[in-house]
C-alpha cells in the first residue's frame, strides 16, 4: 500500500508542475477493465483524464462485418466466433437474433473449438476478429484448413491514426500490454507521442501514468517499457511470422475510425478457397449497408476518446448490457460496458 | 421477433432473476408456505417446520476433478436446505437420459450420488427415470428435490450493520475446474462440489443469513444477502476468498471471478462476537474459512480495492463469457 501511496503522491506533485488538462488513453481493453477495478479514476489529480481509446477488438469491429455475418448464417451458412461477438447488434439483427431464428451460430471460447466444430460442420466460417494477439491463432486454424472471414486487425496504425484526425487530443498513451507481448516495445518507434508499455495490476497502471506524465513534463517522446516481466525488445517474432504467412497487411475498416491504410488482415491468395469474402463473394456483395438501424450509437465517438460514455444519450437509459445497442456495451471490454459496471 | 427464453436467462444473473419473476407472476404462489423465494421453501405444521426444495443439473462436462453431474445434484439439494438451518431427511431423484447415454457413465453418476448420500447420512427415498430420443437432449438432466426438519431458521435477510461476512472456503474452484478441463489446462483446482450439511450444522445457531454461492457465484449472492436484509456489504480485496490460481485462470478467460460458481462453499453474516467461535468450527472442515467483509448501514455491495478505493459489484448479467484480447 506504502508504494501504491508513493507513486499516487508523485503522479500528484507532478500533475501541479504541469499545470494543464492531460488526456492520456488507454487502448486495451484489459487496461480498461483495470482502471476501472481498481477505482484508479478516483485518485486522479483533477487535470489529469483517463481516456478508453479503441482497444477491446469486438467494439472497433465495422458493422458492416456483423452485417455480412448474419447474413452468411441467415443463408444457411454455420458461424462460430468469439464469446460477445454474438451479441452486437447490426442492420440485420445480431448473430444472436439469427442464431434464434434458426441459423447454426456457435459463440467459441477458444479457436480449437472451432476446429473441433468444423468436423461437424464443414461449411463452418470462423469470423475471425481481434488485434495482433489472437491473429497468430487464426493464422494456425487456416492453415489447419479452417475458413475465415477476418476482421482482423493491426494496433498500431490506429494511434497513429488516432494522433493525425485529432478528433481528441491525446498527450500520451498506455500502450497496449497484450499487443505489445506479440509486437514488441521496438515496433512502436516511429509512434509521435510519450507511450508507456505497462501490465494489469494497479502498481504497473499508475507507474505507467507516472512515467507518461514525466515524459510530457520533460518534454519527451519516448516509448517506455514497465511491463518487461511480458515484453520484450522485439515481441514473440514467431506468432509476428505466423501472422503474416497467412495474412496480408491491407486497407482495415474500423468502427468509427473508418478506413485505415494497412491496418486490415486479409487471407493470402494462397489460402483463397477457405477465405470466407471470396468463398460467398456472391452472397456478400448483394447485402446493402445503411448503418441505419442503430445510427444513434455513440460507439464510434466513445471509442476514439471523442465522447465519455456518459455522454452518449443512450447510455443507461435505453442502452445497457441486456439490451446493448452497439458493441461498447456488449463487451466486457467495452467502455460503456466497463462504466456501466461502476454506476 | 417472437419472444424466446435465452440462454443468458440460466446464467444465474440478473436476466434469470427476470425470467423467475415472469414465471412467478403466472403462478399463484400466495399459499400457507413461507420462505418461497429463498433457497427452499417452509411449512409449518405447528409441530414442526418442513423445508422443501428441488433443483435441477445440467452440466458440460458431467464427469469433471472433483466430481461428476451426480454429486452436484445431490449435494446442491443437501447444500439448500442446510443454508436454510435446515437437517435434510430425505432426496428425490429424477433422471431423464438421451437414447444411446453409455450404462457406465450411469453407474458412475449413481454410484457418486449413493456415497455423497451415505457420507450426508441424506437418503435417497423415491425417484423417476425417463429415455427420450437421441439429440432431444444433452446427455442428461438430473433434477433432486429434498425435504428437511428446521427449528431455526436462517434466513437471507437476517444481516444487520456492523455484522462480519464469512466464507465457508474459497469459492470458485467448481467453475473453474469444469472450464480447465473444457480448455486442457495443467491445475490443481478441483471441484470444490460437497454436502456441507454436518459443517454447516454445527454453526447454524450462529448464522444471522446464509447462501451457498452457486450460480451468479459471490456476486449475484452476496448481492441477494445485501438487498433482501438493507445492509451495504463491503468486501476487502486484500481477504477475497479465491486462490491465485483461480483469478489467474479467470483473467486468462476474462472471467469475473465474483460471478464464477461454488458447489460446496457457504457465504454468510455473522455478529463479530461470534465469528472466533465460527471460524475455529469451519477450519476444522475447511482451513481458508475467513472473513470477507463487513455490513454497514446502507446498501449494494461494494468492493475495497488494493488501492483503497470503493468499487462496486454487480450482479452477473448472462451467461460467462470469455473475453478476446
Amino acid at each position: 500500500m506504502n508504494n501504491h501511496q508513493n507513486i499516487i503522491n508523485k503522479i500528484k506533485a507532478l500533475s501541479k508542475k504541469i499545470d494543464k488538462p492531460v488526456n492520456l488513453m488507454e487502448v486495451c481493453g484489459t487496461h480498461t477493465q483495470a482502471i476501472s477495478r481498481y477505482g484508479i479514476r478516483q485518485l486522479m489529480p483533477a487535470n489529469i483524464n483517463l481516456i478508453t481509446g479503441p482497444g477491446c477488438p469486438v467494439c472497433v469491429t465495422d458493422q458492416s462485418d456483423i452485417d455480412n455475418l448474419v447474413n452468411l448464417s441467415l443463408a444457411g451458412i454455420p458461424i462460430a466466433t468469439y464469446g460477445d461477438t454474438i451479441k452486437v447488434p447490426g442492420d440485420f439483427g445480431s448473430l444472436e437474433d439469427a442464431q434464434q431464428k434458426g441459423a447454426k451460430v456457435f459463440a467459441v471460447y477458444s479457436i480449437e473449438e472451432a476446429l473441433e466444430l468444423q468436423k461437424d460442420y464443414p461449411d463452418l466460417v470462423f469470423f475471425g476478429l481481434g488485434f495482433e494477439t489472437t491473429a497468430p491463432m487464426t493464422a494456425y486454424a487456416i492453415q489447419n484448413g479452417l475458413t475465415v472471414y477476418s476482421a482482423h486487425k493491426l494496433f498500431l496504425p490506429a494511434m497513429t491514426h488516432l494522433l493525425q484526425n485529432r478528433l481528441t487530443n491525446i498527450e500520451g498513451f498506455i500502450n497496449p500490454g497484450h499487443v505489445s507481448v506479440i509486437v514488441g516495445a521496438d515496433a512502436y518507434k516511429n509512434i509521435k507521442a510519450p507511450q508507456v508499455i505497462t501490465g494489469f495490476e494497479a502498481e504497473d497502471v499508475l507507474v505507467g501514468i507516472y512515467l507518461l506524465l514525466k515524459q510530457i513534463h520533460e518534454n519527451r517522446q519516448d516509448v517506455e517499457n514497465e511491463y518487461t516481466r511480458a515484453v520484450t525488445k522485439f515481441g514473440n517474432t514467431k506468432a509476428y511470422e505466423l501472422i503474416l504467412k497467412v495474412f496480408e497487411p491491407s486497407a482495415g475498416l474500423w468502427r468509427g475510425l473508418g478506413n485505415i491504410p494497412n491496418s486490415g488482415l486479409a487471407i493470402r491468395k494462397k489460402y483463397q478457397h477457405q477465405d470466407a469474402k471470396v468463398k460467398y463473394q456472391n452472397i456478400l456483395s448483394k447485402i446493402k449497408h445503411t448503418y441505419k438501424k442503430n445510427a444513434a450509437c455513440k460507439c464510434g465517438h466513445i471509442i476514439q476518446g471523442a465522447l465519455k460514455p456518459q455522454q452518449c444519450p443512450m447510455f443507461n437509459k435505453v442502452c445497457t448490457p441486456d439490451k446493448p445497442f452497439g458493441p461498447c456495451m456488449v463487451s466486457s471490454e467495452g467502455a460503456c460496458n466497463v462504466e456501466y459496471q461502476n454506476i | 421477433m417472437k419472444d424466446t427464453v435465452k440462454i443468458d436467462e440460466g446464467g444465474g444473473g440478473q436476466a434469470s432473476a427476470d425470467l423467475i419473476k415472469e414465471i412467478r407472476d403466472i403462478l399463484n404462489i400466495k399459499n400457507k408456505w413461507t420462505n418461497c423465494n429463498d433457497d427452499a421453501a417452509i411449512f409449518n405444521t405447528g409441530k414442526e417446520k418442513i423445508v422443501f426444495t428441488t433443483d435441477s443439473y445440467i452440466v458440460d462436462p458431467i464427469f469433471f476433478p472433483g466430481g461428476d453431474i451426480g454429486k452436484i445434484a445431490i449435494s446442491g439439494t443437501i447444500n439448500d436446505l442446510s443454508v436454510m438451518g435446515a437437517k435434510p431427511i430425505g432426496i428425490a431423484l429424477s433422471i431423464v437420459l438421451e437414447d444411446g447415454f453409455p450404462k457406465d457413465n450411469l453407474k458412475k453418476i449413481m454410484h457418486s450420488i449413493n456415497k455423497v448420500s451415505q457420507e450426508a447420512k441424506v437418503p435417497i427415498v423415491t425417484g423417476d427415470t425417463k429415455v427420450t430420443d437421441k439429440g432431444k437432449l444433452d446427455k442428461i438432466v438430473i433434477t433432486t428435490s429434498g425435504v428437511g426438519l428446521v427449528q431455526n431458521i436462517i434466513s437471507n435477510n437476517g444481516a444487520q450493520p456492523g455484522d462480519f461476512i464469512i466464507s465457508s472456503g474459497d469459492l470458485g474452484e467448481h467453475t473453474i475446474a469444469l472450464l480447465a478441463k473444457r480448455f486442457n489446462y495443467q491445475t490443481k483446482i478441483k471441484s470444490d462440489s460437497h454436502a456441507f450439511n454436518f459443517e454447516l450444522a454445527q454453526v447454524g445457531k450462529y448464522l444471522k443469513a446464509c447462501k451457498d454461492p452457486t450460480r451468479g457465484g459471490l456476486a449475484a449472492n452476496i448481492i441477494e444477502i445485501a438487498d433482501k436484509s438493507k445492509v451495504k456489504i463491503i468486501l476487502d480485496e486484500k481477504t477475497l476468498p479465491y486462490k491465485k490460481e483461480t483469478t489467474a485462470i479467470s483473467n486468462l478467460l476474462g472471467l469475473d471471478v465474483f460471478s464464477l460458481a461454488s458447489e460446496g462453499r457457504f457465504i454468510a453474516a455473522v455478529n463479530p462476537k461470534n465469528v472466533n467461535k465460527v471460524l475455529t468450527i469451519l477450519k476444522k472442515f475447511n482451513k481458508e474459512a475467513k472473513v470477507i467483509g463487513h455490513t454497514e448501514i446502507g446498501k449494494d455491495v461494494f468492493l475495497k480495492t488494493a488501492l483503497d478505493t470503493l468499487r462496486p459489484i454487480k450482479m452477473p448479467k448472462g451467461k460467462l463469457i470469455p473475453r478476446i484480447c
